[in-house]
């Protein structure tokens, strides 16, 4: 009786020990499942984001007949070719993006505030929109890494035939703007409403030498460029 | 776009989160979005109609302040029944650390969820402890939000995420045509304090000890108290001579805000620190008061580093007696500010700060809508709660 008693309890508490361990298993399987759906829909995101911030810059470019910014809306469309046809978001796509943002900061583009101040806004908006979709995707793969770093995920290999997700790092600093589009601006007193002095001297539309690719740029947060978008 | 709108402080007290999510609520009603937000609530009347109950809550003590917090079944059924019966496109959860409705909405929901930070607790030790039990949850966010860079910095140190930036709104259309109350003209010489007056860190001990510096300045000023607590505690620190110098209004309700601030001549907030957010400075701005207002990050952000606004150092009677006479008895100064204001607080109009918010609901959407989460989440629910 007392052998019985025994095994019975044995078998319960190892039946209760293999379930928990499975619930916990397929809880973590469950949790790599979300998180797989958030990076697949933050990368969707992301790219059309990017495509459209691609054609705001051309639209731009095209009515102020900006040459270098053409070019770099040119490549960027070549990249966006690739990723249409599977092609991953990787370093290449970065390279052509990061170009696009310098284009896009240098003071031809921001000389064309009085030329064609929708298109410029267009492209302000679609720039920022790119910086909000950029720190979701990233955010996103931050904790799919994160998870996907436990040993337990890694030894019982839980995440599957999965790829890694790799974070995608660009420039997009927003440019400054001393226009009235700005909200933040019209906070501030009315001294501060210069417009672009600095930036009239035509001849400056040098090639951006000095400028080193500047990865890591983050979104510093500043979401006052959605203002007109959604209305 | 059908939103869903979880708060996790009780409805019918008062609070900024709860005010912060009515505002919007209301605001993205306006624009024409299908809203509806869910709450504890201890009087199911007070509810307005587009949210819903999520029960009792019970008070517990939280970053200094008195939060009522609930986790429980039954309020888990019913977040439960609310995700299924309404197919939001997007979740957006209100302080989701706090053991409260939005941590259970986030635990029980699956699909495009934003969440709003609004405390800034550069050293909770409760988040530290929490984070590993919180994670689950919290990675299924899709963007965050906070409503200051101090709220910001907080889940960057705690959460390892980051947030977007958009500060709180402030409906300047209820605001902005207040009169006067009753029996409380301004006479040139009312200082008004608005907040809880038991409450430490709302500083109204500072502008109580600032009373005989001021009355040596301008010696027919008068304190206009408005806000819940014990007012004989309040009026046993006042100089016995001063004491019909104070009005205390105690509690008052949303409606009469407003007219509490154009009842004074200045609007003080003595604050000593741990502010995530001035929302009650740009209500006084919207209202057209000059503000006197501590100098901490918060503050010294909404005031333009003092353009819109006089600050004085935390906790300084002296600078802040000197600063309240210099405004009583300069009209000219005042009308000034209160212009400064009024421009400054623009930005921060309710319609403006939601479609800042809409275009973050934009960002996460997708043809999915939310759902309640498989059962192993309500698995672990019952483990932890």
């Amino acid at each position: 009786m007392l052998t019985t008693l025994r095994e019975v309890t044995l078998v319960v508490v190892t039946v209760a020990v293999v379930v928990m361990i499975a619930t916990y298993l397929t809880w973590l399987a469950s949790r790599l499942d979300r998180l797989a759906v958030r990076v697949t829909d933050a990368r969707a995101g992301l790219t059309s984001q990017l495509a459209l911030r691609v054609d705001a810059a051309g639209d731009l470019a095209r009515r102020c007949e900006l040459a270098e910014l053409g070019e770099a809306v040119a490549r960027a469309r070549s990249a966006h070719v690739g990723r249409a046809a599977g092609g991953p978001l990787d370093n290449d796509v970065e390279a052509v993006e990061n170009a696009l943002s310098r284009a896009l900061r240098s003071p031809a583009v921001a000389a064309t505030g009085d030329r064609a101040p929708d298109a410029l806004h267009a492209v302000d908006v679609a720039a920022a929109r790119v910086a909000l979709a950029r720190q979701l995707h990233n955010d996103a793969v931050r904790d799919v890494r994160a998870l996907r770093g436990r040993r337990i995920v890694r030894v019982l290999r839980l995440s599957g035939r999965r790829g890694l997700p790799a974070y995608f790092e660009i420039d997009d600093a927003l440019p400054e703007r001393g226009d009235s589009d700005n909200r933040n601006d019209n906070r501030n007193d009315s001294t501060n409403d210069s417009t672009n002095d600095s930036t009239n001297d035509s001849t400056n539309d040098s090639t951006n030498d000095s400028m080193g690719a500047d990865d890591g740029g983050r979104l510093d947060g500043d979401m006052s460029e959605f203002g007109g978008f959604t209305s | 776009m059908k939103i869903g709108i979880a708060c996790p402080y009780t409805w019918d007290v008062p609070g900024g989160v709860q005010v912060h999510v009515r505002d919007l609520a209301e605001t993205l009603i306006d624009m024409g979005h299908d809203v509806s937000v869910i709450t504890p609530v201890n009087d199911e009347n007070t509810l307005p109609p587009y949210a819903v109950d999520a029960g009792h809550a019970v008070p517990v003590p939280y970053n200094g302040s008195v939060a009522r917090l609930l986790m429980g079944p039954v309020s888990a059924a019913r977040v439960r029944r609310w995700l299924r019966d309404n197919d939001f496109d997007v979740l957006h959860v209100h302080e989701p650390t706090a053991p409260s409705v939005s941590l259970l909405a986030c635990m029980l929901a699956d699909g495009p969820m934003v969440a709003t930070f609004h405390t800034a607790n550069p050293r909770s030790k409760i988040l530290t402890v929490a984070h590993g039990a919180l994670q689950p949850s919290m990675e299924k966010v899709r963007a965050r939000i906070a409503v200051s860079e101090a709220a910001r910095r907080t889940i960057v140190e705690h959460l390892g995420a980051d947030a977007v930036l958009i500060p709180n709104g402030v409906s300047i259309r209820a605001f902005q045509d207040a009169t006067p109350l009753p029996a409380h003209t301004p006479n040139g010489a009312t200082v008004v304090f608005l907040g809880r007056i038991d409450e430490p860190r709302k500083g109204l001990d500072v502008l109580v000890a600032a009373l005989p510096a001021l009355m040596d300045r301008c010696g027919d000023a008068r304190l206009l108290v408005a806000g819940p607590g014990d007012s004989e505690a309040v009026l046993d620190r006042v100089d016995p001579g001063l004491r019909d110098r104070v009005t205390l209004l105690g509690l008052v309700s949303d409606a009469d805000k407003p007219r509490v601030f154009s009842s004074g001549d200045v609007y003080c907030a003595p604050n000593t620190g741990q502010e995530s957010f001035g929302i009650i400075l740009l209500e006084a701005m919207a209202v057209g008061a000059p503000v006197v207002a501590s100098d901490i990050d918060a503050f010294r952000r909404v005031l333009d580093d003092g353009h819109a606004g006089r600050l004085f150092p935390v906790g300084d009677t002296e600078g802040l007696a000197r600063a309240l006479a210099d405004l009583l008895a300069d009209p000219g100064e005042r009308h000034l500010l209160a212009e400064r204001g009024r421009a400054a607080v623009a930005a921060y109009d309710w319609p403006v700060i939601a479609e800042q918010i809409v275009g973050v609901y934009e960002m996460v959407a997708g043809d999915t809508p939310v759902s309640v989460a498989a059962s192993t989440d309500q698995e672990t629910i019952r483990h932890s709660a």
